[in-house]
């Protein structure tokens, strides 16, 4: 082995050089790519958007035709998905590095403009703008520091984004006018022919788990998320919202026309392949239906309520551009010309004509298209019945609030009258969270000495380590030197974003302080940790965790032993086992959702048939939906460790194991006393890290329980940091919580790593 | 090296073990090929058969033709590669450090690249924007690039020096005493014999940047620079995803990764460190 060190030192020269030659090129290649931008002269605009497909490729044309008449500009648009946007944009605007534009819904202007990010585009137009669009189209909020003095924030281009249902004509020639008649078309098209319990068409089907969905039930009773108080004041508790959840649950289980479970995908899934014969959904989806082969898809208003009398009615809302308020005047000045052409009258006709949306300018109303085409007068039915969305920022707090309840209620744990009840209390308590004012505690300067105070304690404890530092750099720079560049770039990376989190940590930023955020001590951290919550999911985040590495490890040292020996196909089979983690999570964890699907996923018919167990309705309860979370989780983690066991293995020489054969050893004994101890110095890092990601790994469970399904009871503490931060502005709170799921990782890791020690020299 | 011959029992428990979990492994993503070869553009279906009825090739070749697939892929491939390089030349002479001498802050070095990996996700997205535009990162690949070896490289350290450590020192002090300087002894007995430690290395920071995208969806704010993941989100839309697209694109983002698996396997499995304790 010891062979080539004869002739070392011309050798030694010419080795030095290739590293050298390939430090610098690494570097060239480096530089190369920092120095690679546009060479384009033009003003860039950016443009965020959450348009759908299909929209995305009118908006492009818009910006084709823009850019041909206006060579001085560049317009870029890019999508984002829609939570993206909202919490992407606060932080982009602050740090000065947003788009001009953003374009979406007006339900997210108020927190915008509560923070200050967005800018009054009002100069930029006539006082004759208000007459050329119709009502409630643009969107004005009174100025912070003059509330006489109105800002428009938002300039639609279209106005609708409101439900409406859709029937498939092959099995339905006269759409319901009013819900009595919608049961006995359900009913008449609910079938199970061979009847197998599992329904080969349904009557109707929706996303019942947004509770957006539910709105139209909710005005078909009369009732609306805030009362008529002109204050945005939950209305939830109300005898409306009882009846309206009533009919819901009505609708399947008195009357069994709708599946037991469906998502968004699912409905869609099912109304597309001729399953269902009607769907409630928005004017986004409708061309699509109208396009899908197989199916003959109408669109029509929602029924009267037969009760009532009164029509359910959507909620409509314009979407449009709203102008960054940290955009430079040169800038701004561009992309108003941009927002001028795209919600020009020209535009919108092409806008109507292409896929089929109502415009927002009146001018427009009377393009002939409008008048002719079938699915647009029905769509201006719907939105006549329908009601504008709310603007305020409270709306946030009331679908939070909604959101976990309607689907405890669709699960079966609530009643109707106690969700309502739920409903509406942690509406209220999510309003207070939402506008709450911090106390002011002691001054910023306290804080400051504490941390300085804190450093200095760490240089005295330390010292005895500070003053040997220079002389062992000294004496041996080669291992400094090796250490440094990785260091050097970590530390870049890792040391501004820590230290920032720790003064969000003790700061009031929210909603209401965003930008004049200023340091309130302890107050976030008392709070974490009052909450019981708190504990309830860290116990379930700890489960999480000690399963899945279990499951990881066991599954990857079990494969990684079952291929490395003397077998056929290993080739075949390694690729194969390697396949979960070579696919990109965000693709198989939706795939992983809709195996657990209870009427067609993959689980329930194999447990089913094979092995003849009752099918799970895996997320209308905690349990199975932690599980399946679970499931998930553990799949794409095992070819991992797999991996790096198998990298372990590799590396234990033959001769031990046929020492251990010679002295008589069996097989379970080789693997005790061999391969467990001369793999564990290559798994140890890889465990302690699994467990680490692990515990905080946001995107699985987000995934595979949509967000936290069913009502919010999936959460690990990652997820459950995400709601708390971005969906309801709360920074501060959401950073201390942050820091105390570091702080757990942080004492886990030092006791495991200090037992670990202990081993480490009988091995090292 | 000779190859015992297992007992019958024993080869057959392995296949039955193999044949389970590879089945296990393969039929989700057996799924998206499904749906990638659906003819509309649905995510379930009631129909269980992984070849769908009607199917066709029409999703990829709209991807392949109609959309600047292969521009993301060039992308992407570009940042990946350059990441894994750099990645593993500082975690192998970093990892090296730390395995071979004690020097002072090794142990809190050793906790500190621990430490990176405790943050949670959230806590990074305010203060990473304000990174970005302070460095002026925003649409480079640069950007991108530091972030992905930084996140990378505490595993990747760890992993090395954890490989380092299963090869005893006798090697080097051998080689020293044969006249080879500290860095020679390093790079000519040391590197050779931990190429399996490597080649994990270079696919753990391959991946990372392969399939990353919170970061790079914040860095890149222009479509030419997009990177394979955020074009494939880009199909995507909350309540209309084109899944046809979405799925093909993911079998065949997953392919480079099969194949860069497969070629290093290679050396999984040449030995590299059989025999290194023979001396």
């Amino acid at each position: 082995m010891v062979m080539a060190q004869v002739d070392t030192s011309a050798r030694q020269g010419e080795s030095r050089l290739s590293i050298v030659t390939l430090a610098l090129l690494l570097f060239g290649i480096f530089l190369s790519f920092a120095g690679c931008q546009q060479s384009d002269e033009r003003q860039v605009v950016t443009i965020w958007h959450q348009m759908v497909p299909r929209e995305r490729e009118a908006l492009n044309r818009l910006i084709e035709q823009f850019e041909a008449t206006h060579s001085a500009i560049r317009v870029r648009a890019l999508y984002k998905e829609t939570e993206e946007l909202r919490s992407g944009f606060q932080v982009a605007a602050l740090a000065g590095i947003g788009p001009e534009l953003v374009y979406g819904p007006s339900d997210v202007l108020g927190a915008f403009h509560a923070m200050g990010i967005v800018k009054d585009m009002a100069p930029w137009f006539s006082e004759q703008i208000e007459d050329e669009f119709l009502e409630g189209a643009l969107t004005y909020f009174p100025a912070a520091d003059d509330p006489r003095r109105r800002e428009l924030v938002q300039i639609s281009d279209r106005l609708g984004n409101h439900l409406a249902l859709v029937y498939n004509r092959d099995f339905i020639a006269t759409p319901p006018q009013t819900t009595d008649e919608l049961i006995e078309l359900g009913k008449k098209n609910t079938i199970d022919a061979d009847g197998d319990g599992r329904y080969e068409r349904y009557g109707l089907v929706w996303n019942f788990v947004e509770p957006f969905f539910a709105i139209p039930f909710l005005t078909g009773h009369g009732g609306w998320v805030f009362d008529d108080s002109g204050q945005p004041t939950p209305a939830l508790d109300t005898p409306e919202c009882v009846a309206a959840l009533e009919m819901i649950l009505a609708l399947r289980d008195e009357h069994g026309i709708v599946p037991r479970s469906c998502d968004y995908e699912t409905a869609d899934s099912l109304f597309k392949s001729g399953s269902a014969a009607m769907i409630i959904n928005g004017d986004w989806s409708w061309v699509d239906y109208l396009e899908t082969k197989g199916i003959d898809a109408a669109i029509a208003p929602l029924p009267i309520v037969s009760s009532t009398g009164r029509p359910m009615g959507p909620m409509v809302s314009p979407k449009g551009y709203s102008l960054n308020g940290f955009a430079d005047a040169e800038a701004a000045q561009s992309a108003m010309e941009f927002v001028r052409f795209a919600t020009g009258e020209q535009s919108q006709r092409e806008l109507l004509n292409e896929i089929r949306i109502l415009p927002s300018r009146k001018a427009v109303l009377q393009d002939p298209v409008l008048l002719s085409d079938p699915t647009l007068s029905a769509s201006r039915q719907q939105l006549a019945n329908g009601r504008m969305m709310p603007v305020d920022t409270e709306l946030r707090a009331v679908w939070d609030a909604m959101r976990p309840h309607y689907q405890s209620l669709l699960g079966g744990k609530l009643t109707a009258t106690a969700a309502a009840k739920a409903m509406q209390q942690d509406a209220l308590r999510g309003i207070k969270l939402l506008n709450r004012k911090s106390s002011t505690g002691p001054a910023a300067w306290i804080w400051q000495l504490t941390g300085i105070l804190l450093i200095a304690g760490l240089v005295v404890w330390q010292r005895q380590s500070l003053i040997e530092f220079l002389p062992d750099v000294r004496r041996q720079p080669f291992a400094y030197l090796l250490i440094a560049p990785a260091l050097a770039t970590i530390g870049l990376t890792v040391v501004f974003p820590f230290f920032y989190n720790v003064a969000l940590s003790l700061s009031d930023m929210s909603l209401s302080n965003f930008q004049d955020w200023s340091i309130i001590g302890l107050q976030n951290y008392r709070e974490v940790l009052s909450e019981a919550m708190f504990f309830w999911v860290l116990l379930k985040t700890l489960v999480w965790t000690a399963v899945n590495v279990l499951f990881h490890v066991g599954i990857g040292v079990l494969l990684a032993i079952a291929i490395n020996g003397p077998i056929r196909g290993k080739m075949i089979y390694r690729i194969l086992l390697i396949i979960p983690w070579a696919v990109p999570a965000y693709i198989t964890a939706l795939t992983w959702r809709s195996m657990f699907h209870f009427d067609y996923g993959a689980v329930n018919l194999l447990a089913s048939n094979l092995l003849g167990i009752d099918p799970i309705n895996w997320w209308n309860d905690p349990g199975p939906a932690f599980t399946a979370c679970i499931v998930a989780n553990v799949w794409l983690g095992y070819p991992f460790m797999m991996v790096i066991a198998l990298g372990g293995l590799q590396g234990i020489p033959g001769e031990l194991y046929e020492a251990a054969r010679i002295d008589g050893a069996t097989r379970w004994q080789q693997f005790c006393n061999v391969t467990l101890p001369l793999l564990k110095p290559v798994l140890a890092p890889a465990v302690t890290l699994g467990a680490i990601w692990t515990f905080n790994n946001l995107n699985v469970i987000w995934l595979v329980s949509n967000g936290g399904e069913p009502a919010d009871k999936t959460h690990i503490l990652v997820s459950y940091v995400y709601k708390a931060v971005f969906n309801l502005y709360r920074y501060g709170y959401g950073s201390a919580l942050s820091m105390v799921i570091f702080a757990i990782l942080l004492v886990a890791s030092l006791v495991s790593l200090m037992r670990s020690r202990a081993t480490e020299n009988v091995y090292g | 090296m000779d190859k015992p011959t297992e007992p019958r029992t024993v080869s057959l428990l392995r296949h039955a073990i193999l044949i389970l979990f590879a089945a296990i492994s393969v039929y989700p993503v057996l799924t998206v090929v499904s749906i990638s070869l659906r003819p509309s553009n649905q995510l379930q279906s009631t129909d269980l058969s992984i070849i769908p009825e009607g199917w066709s090739f029409d999703s990829y070749v709209e991807l392949l033709a109609e959309e600047p697939f292969l521009r993301w892929l060039g992308n992407s491939l570009l940042v990946a590669t350059l990441v894994t390089l750099t990645g593993v030349a500082m975690a192998a002479i970093g990892g090296y450090a730390l395995s071979r001498f004690k020097f002072i802050g090794r142990q809190a070095t050793m906790l500190a690249l621990l430490t990176t990996q405790m943050f949670p996700a959230t806590m990074l997205l305010l203060p990473l924007y304000l990174l970005i535009a302070k460095l002026h990162l925003v649409n480079t690949f640069l950007g991108l690039m530091i972030f992905y070896v930084s996140t990378a490289l505490p595993f990747c350290i760890w992993q090395m020096k954890g490989f380092y450590d299963t090869i005893p020192t006798s090697l080097e002090e051998a080689a020293r005493i044969d006249g080879c300087g500290q860095f020679d002894a390093f790079l000519r007995v040391i590197l050779p014999v931990a190429v399996p430690g490597l080649v994990i290395t270079a696919l753990f920071s391959f991946m990372t940047a392969w399939s990353e995208y919170i970061v790079a969806a914040q860095v890149l704010q222009d479509s030419q620079l997009f990177t394979l993941p955020l074009g494939i989100k880009s199909f995507q839309a909350s309540m209309s995803t084109q899944w046809g697209l979405y799925a093909a694109a993911s079998i065949l983002v997953s392919l480079p990764v099969v194949i860069v698996f497969l070629a290093l396997s290679k050396y999984l499995v040449s030995g590299m460190t059989l025999g290194a304790v023979k001396e």
